[in-house]
């Protein structure tokens, strides 16, 4: 195993005039990266060390970097978060990893009344440059606290910026912007997304990826498919949902653009309405609950900023408001599927 | 040509799984591109192919496989 990818020693990799990576790997090699250039840099969380991250986020760097930049640490989010934030606020730039969003119950406080707000408390003086990555989704029947993807949660609490990745590609440009960010950065990544095998492998999220070291923007989403008839907004795992959808859209004479929103907070308004605007049709596909959500904010965004575009009234497929249930006949029922998606596009156009 | 898991990859006795197909049959592959990741006992190994060609998968993922198994063809 190699994530060194982009030194001499490491030739069979760096051979390869193309080179594809999953999301977990191009996630530690961004890391990697910008540990080597930044030695205040350091990692820490629950098996990040020896065993490289239970979703293989930081395979290596242990070897690399060693136990002084590379931490595990005790079963306790309040702790090691508390930490990573009071690290942040005198001068290092901690990256620590939550296992599960899940756990954030115990730590929030750490998360959004001091690393969210402290750059503010301290009149600018104090920033919190920390990232937090943490894993999100279910889809592989794990239960209510081990499956949510809780974007909304995050993104409703101002002061922190939100981003989650639905390729490898993004992966490692979003992870190094979110390193060199003076803010904090919840850096969520879908467990089906890893290339884990056994949480399921999206062949669409493993993609070609630069060896050498670049950002993609924190707050810009991306069009990844364009078309005339139909907006279809997805983000993380629903990216794909969304993707599959379209070209089953496609078949049936519809036209579906797809918007990966890759950051959720600060949302990309901008493209987000430029293309509510062309299509006039909106469905966000979102694997969050339902309510009070990313789905209802960009629904929300529809009616304020493109009201007189619109040809019918926009719709979400998301999680009802109900706990992840652990039974996979129930999980699969109430997640986001591109059956769904197809089944409200066509519902909306022949209103 | 062959892609086959090298011996001593890992201890001969422990199976391991493939967890990760980075490529598709059908997909050009370029000679020392990893085309999938293992996992044996919680610890990845690449797979790197020693040629070039056209991919064609033998062993799917999930499937359990061993040092010196062949697991796809380089056409």
């Amino acid at each position: 195993m190699t994530i060194d990818t982009d030194t001499s020693e490491n030739s069979l990799v760096s051979a390869a005039p193309t080179r594809r990576l999953t999301i977990a790997k191009a996630m530690t090699e961004a890391i990697a990266q910008e540990m080597r250039a930044d030695s205040s840099i350091i990692v820490l969380g629950e098996d990040v060390g020896k065993l490289g991250g239970v979703f293989a986020t930081t395979q290596g760097l242990f070897a690399e970097f060693g136990p002084d930049r590379v931490c595990d640490t005790p079963i306790s989010e309040s702790a090691f978060i508390g930490a990573a934030v009071g690290m942040a606020t005198s001068g290092m730039r901690p990256i620590v990893e939550m296992m599960f969003v899940d756990f954030f119950g115990v730590c929030m406080n750490s998360i959004y009344n001091v690393a969210a707000k402290n750059c503010y408390f301290s009149g600018g003086s104090q920033p919190v440059p920390m990232v937090l990555m943490t894993s999100v989704g279910g889809g592989y029947s794990d239960g209510g606290e081990h499956s949510q993807v809780l974007y909304g949660t995050f993104a409703h609490l101002p002061g922190m910026k939100v981003v989650i990745p639905s390729n490898a590609y993004d992966a490692k440009g979003l992870m190094s912007a979110a390193i060199n960010d003076a803010n904090p950065v919840i850096f969520m990544f879908h467990k089906a997304l890893q290339g884990m095998g056994w949480l399921g492998t999206v062949r669409g999220s493993i993609t070609d990826v630069p060896i050498e070291r670049y950002e993609v923007p924190i707050g810009q989403a991306a069009m990844i498919r364009e078309g005339a008839d139909i907006t279809l907004v997805g983000l993380g795992i629903t990216v794909h949902h969304a993707l599959e959808a379209a070209s089953e859209l496609q078949e049936k004479g519809i036209s579906a653009e797809v918007i990966d929103l890759r950051t959720v907070v600060p949302l990309d308004r901008d493209r987000l309405v430029q293309s509510i605007r062309k299509t006039g049709r909106l469905i966000v596909v979102d694997d969050d609950y339902q309510s009070f959500g990313v789905a209802s904010e960009i629904m929300a965004l529809a009616s304020e900023l493109a009201f007189k575009h619109l040809r019918s009234a926009p719709a979400r497929v998301a999680h009802p408001d109900v706990p992840i249930p652990f039974s996979p006949v129930l999980e699969r029922h109430l997640l986001p599927s591109s059956a769904k998606i197809v089944a409200a596009a066509e519902k909306m156009i022949r209103n | 040509m062959d892609v086959k898991i090298p011996e001593g990859l890992w201890a001969d006795d422990n199976e391991g799984i493939i967890s990760t197909w980075l490529y598709a049959d059908g997909d050009q592959i370029a000679e020392g591109a990893v085309v999938a990741e293992l996992m044996v006992e919680k610890v990845t190994h690449d797979l790197v192919a020693e040629g070039s060609g056209i991919l064609k998968i033998c062993v799917s993922e999930e499937s359990p496989v061993k040092p010196g198994m062949i697991v796809a063809k380089l056409k």
